[in-house]
């Protein structure tokens, strides 16, 4: 058996501020519904906690949105500079 | 019927008891929430206790010294208390009371407690494994020296998660 190394540790992105932001929502509001401490909501959102698969799908559940559309290894770009890009032509 | 074991139960228990508490005291010295304050407290700690270790040294070559635990052990209790209160007493909660990020915050502050439990542990057992075999040392002196430094140890690792997680728990975020 190999022995078990940790790789460096890769980045998470999240959208998480944006989104809560965007519905309205409180820290408070958004950990009751996940069903943390609100200042691991901070904590996610600052990036200095990286979530768990589990805790992941259910910030998915609550913004019914599929996990690549709130977390990313790259950073993401402004919502609204997506939403609006240029189509390209075929 | 009860589901679950024994264990399971008991800790389930625990958990409901914490978070009882919790909701009692979460309203409790609100101007000493914040990581300044916090910082003092645990501060506050670590002398107190680095105090129980210079007593009980100090108690080997004067016995009289030793009566200053109790004044030590008084003021320990409330500041202990006070800490432990402002950071909403992480460091011994039960795992069903915690989220994944403050389980995992505890258990790396856990783990540096009981790596240094060990290590001050050895210096009182090797001061009385080497200090009985040797006449020139005052055996009842050293056993009571010793003691009293096993007891700082003891207290000192334990407390030290909690020092830990308070000294590093931010303030709260502000809102949007």
């Amino acid at each position: 058996m190999s022995p078990v190394r940790r790789g460096a540790t890769l980045p998470i992105h999240n959208r998480i501020r944006v989104l809560r932001v965007e519905r309205g929502m409180s820290r408070a509001q958004l950990a009751e519904l996940i069903e943390v401490n609100p200042q691991t909501v901070g904590a996610l959102e600052r990036g200095d906690h990286y979530p768990s698969l589990d805790l992941a799908f259910r910030i998915c559940d609550v913004f019914s949105l599929p996990v690549e559309a709130v977390f990313s290894r790259t950073e993401f770009g402004p919502l609204s500079t997506e939403l609006y890009k240029p189509r390209k032509e075929a | 019927m009860p589901t679950g074991t024994l264990l399971e139960r008991y800790e389930d228990h625990r958990a409901r008891r914490f978070l009882r508490n919790e909701e009692l005291t979460a309203g409790w010295l609100p101007g000493w929430r914040n990581r300044k304050r916090r910082r003092i407290l645990a501060c506050a700690v670590v002398a107190l206790l680095i105090g129980t270790f210079s007593v009980s040294v100090a108690s080997y070559f004067t016995m009289t010294v030793a009566i200053a635990w109790i004044p030590l052990t008084l003021l320990f209790l409330p500041v202990w208390t006070g800490l432990q209160i402002v950071s909403g007493r992480q460091s011994d909660a039960p795992r069903l009371a915690l989220d994944e990020r403050e389980i995992a915050e505890r258990n790396s502050a856990r783990s540096i407690g009981l790596s240094v439990a060990q290590s001050l542990l050895l210096l009182p057992i090797f001061a009385l494994i080497f200090g009985s075999v040797l006449d020139s040392v005052d055996h009842r002196q050293l056993a009571y020296s010793a003691g009293g430094f096993a007891l700082a140890s003891i207290l000192f690792s334990g407390c030290l998660p909690a020092v830990l997680l308070a000294w590093n728990q931010p303030d709260d975020d502000p809102e949007d």
